[in-house]
């Protein structure tokens, strides 16, 4: 059993900070929460809904239609109140009207408190009442939550949410509400999770610009940065930001930076330098719509194609597409561990959805556990820095430990001088790309969810992990059996493990399923040889997949 | 190996100012008694940024314009590292000027050499952002009409730590100024290095330089900023050349928490 309540509201009143509060106060409450946002690229104003689902088991997606609609103003009312179910109930700040309960939100607030402030805390309490939550639970997490900022508030929170309880008790509780199931307390966002991920991993410089939606992850470190010893620069340009990065990995330091499409565009040099010096150098992509400015604040996954190729020339790179907060706070680690061992670029290409999905997870390691930077402690007073080696990877040493090390954006020889000696160039372009084998016999093989031998097989990658997953439930549940394949590991492919995978069973349909429009995943794996005849669905409206919006796209 | 690395044969043309900025470059660093293996030389691309390949240190000859992020990137991680950057007019003030504003900004502990011929060498004869109104090229037919950029303004104005100009024909003066902005601790230090192009530039010729270039008297404070302003301003007849101005600044890396204790390197290592 599940709900989804979404929360709605123009910019600046509080939709954001109301479903933050609901998110971890429904989790400490023990249930499973799965809350996603939508919102516009403006500060003030405009229409921003914020949902939280909650249920008694682990959700993977969000739902089309909300059961409980709260309106923090009426212009919401118009394009959102059909968005609700039939048992469905709307609230609104205010004077209601026909077929909505009125809750006076604000003016309580201002009552108990002397400011509206607080009126997402009558909103929390309202909804823990509706829901038949234990209020006095809520009270608990409200007084951690605002600790911090001395008695006062808690207090005032709490006297909000109490009040928030009995304008709701005149409203009659829901059917069906979900039960707490000893769900995880905790709960995390995309954005969190490869924050996390990368301090843990070592991580000590991030340099970024700012750029929706990889903000979140750039302000994350921002607050990890005393505590894991982070310098976070925010640089003047995405150029000066991955050229950065080189810097510090040259001198020996785990370095990333955060960015979005069109930063990524300017990083391309950049990257392309970190292939030809062999540094270590990690990007997170959170895409979004393009081309160009595109669709800033919603979600979409368009930069695949171009991340596999950005750069010019040839050098081998690894991306990842994680599926899941959870998800993102593995590959992230392991995409700082490739991109060190192979000495080469390694990206994690997440989006808006991925960067702001708040879900339920057991708490995250958050212990120091720096990666290997595979450093040679000794390097031998004859070093150079790009010795031939069969794999590819030449011991790496650091400047200002010994010998010298030599590195150049201009082809060079092996000990990092400029040359333009022809055959010197191929032995060093074959010894770069010859890691590329080396990624390949490393590469995550795809992920199968659900039955074998399935009649339809569901193709994703990234964070359409999701919804596919729920849409596998769904086509199960009405008796079309159906599985999936997801690819967290999207380049390069674990070819022959991908061609069994999709083989096996022979599905009657395969169906790739992709946040883009011309279905750029596919097109690699056809490349590849491992995917043949296939439908897809497409989504590029700037909204994230839903598990029924999926399945009934299957059905169809 | 770091004892008889010779240095390539320079890919410069005979005669050019490079060589004479090279050997006090040279003469500079083993005067201030600095580490060649804890040196590093960092460059873009053009002619003065092959320099690093010349000499005996540690390299990170990157991409064209952004030589100072990755300068930057490196004094971050190993703040205990001479982080020398080698740049040219081209590279520092047309591709790479967004960066020398910031870097300027950030004070980064960056020593800065931009050997600045008012041309373009390595792609053959273009105007640079520092050609004069009317200097005529293979582009420019009808002669530059845009207004020369002025590094040494720039840096005034934005309070940079270290301002100087030198001559590449005059070498001891080029080694006093070079010495001081490697004794100079308290972040950015800019030299722009007046140079002149054997091959393209055919008006400020060494002559040209020579008989313009008057070393700034002793009187001079450089913690004046609008004598120093007024200093930089100075072109044409008479070009000032010496250290023009010393902002009061903290350098960027003495003002990082997390560097406080160790270098972000010694941390990397230390778990």
């Amino acid at each position: 059993m599940d709900l989804t309540i979404r929360i709605a509201g123009e910019a600046g009143q509080g939709v954001q900070t109301t479903g933050n509060l609901l998110a971890g106060a429904f989790a400490r409450v023990g249930l499973h929460v799965f809350a996603t946002q939508s919102y516009m690229s403006r500060i003030r104003g405009g229409l921003n809904w914020f949902d939280v689902r909650v249920g008694d088991n682990e959700m993977f997606s969000g739902k089309e239609k909300a059961d409980v609609l709260v309106a923090l103003n009426s212009d919401v009312l118009d394009p959102l109140r059909h968005e609700v179910t039939g048992r469905g109930v709307v609230l609104l700040d205010g004077a209601g009207s026909d077929g909505v309960i009125s809750i006076e939100l604000s003016k309580t607030a201002k009552q108990l408190t002397g400011s509206a402030q607080m009126a997402n805390t009558v909103a929390a309490g309202a909804i823990f009442n509706l829901l038949g939550c234990g209020l006095d639970e809520l009270c608990d997490y409200l007084s951690v939550q605002f600790e911090k900022k001395g008695e006062q508030v808690v207090e005032g929170n709490i006297l909000c949410a109490r009040r928030g309880a009995e304008l709701a008790a005149l409203i009659p509780a829901l059917d069906d509400a979900p039960k707490s199931s000893g769900a995880p307390g905790t709960v995390y966002n995309g954005s969190q999770a490869v924050g996390l991920a990368a301090a843990t991993a070592g991580v000590k410089l991030v340099a970024s610009y700012p750029m929706t939606p990889a903000t979140g992850t750039f302000t994350v470190f921002a607050g990890l940065a005393d505590e894991y010893g982070i310098v976070v620069e925010q640089a003047e340009d995405e150029i000066a930001a991955i050229n950065m990065v080189c810097g510090a990995t040259y001198a020996g330091v785990p370095a990333m930076t955060t960015t979005s499409g069109g930063g990524f565009a300017l990083m391309c040099e950049g990257l392309s330098l970190a292939g030809m010096m062999e540094l270590p150098v990690f990007v997170l992509l959170a895409q979004r719509p393009g081309p160009a400015t595109g669709l800033p604040t919603r979600t979409g996954q368009e930069d695949l194609g171009f991340a596999v190729h950005a750069g010019h020339g040839e050098f081998p790179r690894a991306l990842f597409a994680p599926g899941t907060p959870q998800q993102a706070y593995e590959l992230t680690r392991r995409a700082i561990e490739t991109a060190h061992k192979f000495q080469t670029p390694a990206i994690l290409l997440i989006d808006q959805f991925l960067a702001d999905v708040q879900k339920n997870a057991p708490p995250l390691d958050t212990s120091l556990r720096p990666v290997d930077r595979h450093i040679l402690a000794e390097p031998p007073d004859d070093y150079v820095r790009y010795a031939v080696t069969p794999s590819g990877i030449s011991p790496r040493a650091l400047p200002g430990t010994g010998p010298f090390v030599v590195c150049d954006s201009d082809e060079h020889t092996e000990d990092g001088h400029i040359t333009e000696d022809l055959n010197v160039r191929m032995r060093l372009q074959d010894k770069r790309l010859a890691k590329i084998e080396g990624l390949i016999a490393e590469a995550m093989p795809p992920e199968h969810y659900g039955p074998s031998g399935a009649g339809t097989l569901l193709v994703a990658w990234g964070s359409t992990y999701g919804p596919c997953r729920e849409a596998v439930d769904i086509l199960n549940a009405e008796g079309k059996s159906a599985a999936m394949v997801h690819f967290a590991q999207v380049w390069p492919l674990a070819v022959r493990a991908v061609r069994s995978l999709l083989r096996e069973g022979e599905a009657k349909r395969v169906i790739t399923v992709e946040g883009n429009a011309t279905g750029q995943f596919a097109s690699i794996l056809r490349a590849s040889g491992a995917l043949d005849e296939h439908e897809s669905i497409l989504r590029y409206d700037g909204m994230p997949f839903t598990g029924e919006g999926i399945a009934a796209r299957v059905a169809q | 190996m770091i004892e008889q690395w010779p240095g390539s044969t320079p890919a410069w043309c005979p005669g050019c100012g490079n060589f004479s900025i090279l050997k006090t470059l040279d003469k500079a660093i083993d005067g201030a008694g600095i580490d060649r293996r804890g040196l590093v030389l960092v460059s873009g691309i053009g002619q003065a940024a092959k320099l690093p390949h010349y000499t005996r240190a540690n390299v990170f000859n990157g991409l064209h314009g952004r030589a100072l992020p990755a300068a930057t990137g490196i004094k971050i991680a190993n703040h205990k590292l001479e982080v020398v950057v080698t740049s040219g007019d081209g590279d520092m003030y047309g591709e790479g000027g967004n960066h020398l504003i910031h870097a300027i900004r950030r004070n980064v502990g960056v020593k800065l050499f931009v050997h600045n011929n008012q041309v373009y060498g390595l792609t053959k004869g273009q105007a640079s952002p520092t050609s004069d109104i009317g200097f005529v090229t293979k582009i420019q037919t009808h002669g530059v009409i845009l207004q020369p950029f002025n590094p040494l303004a720039l840096a005034i104005i934005e309070d940079c730590s270290f301002v100087a100009r030198s001559f590449a024909g005059t070498p001891e003066h080029l080694l006093e100024i070079m010495a001081a902005a490697l004794r100079h601790k308290d972040g950015l230090a800019l030299v722009d290095i007046l140079q002149p192009c054997q091959s393209f530039n055919k008006v400020n010729t060494h002559r040209w330089y020579r008989d313009r270039v008057k070393p700034i008297g002793d009187s001079h404070d450089p913690f004046d900023r609008d004598e120093a302003l007024r200093l930089a301003l100075q072109w044409g007849d008479e070009i000032p050349i010496g250290v023009i101005y010393r902002g009061r600044r903290k350098s960027f890396e003495s003002q990082l928490p997390a560097l406080a204790e160790k270098t972000l390197c010694e941390q990397a290592e230390s778990v």
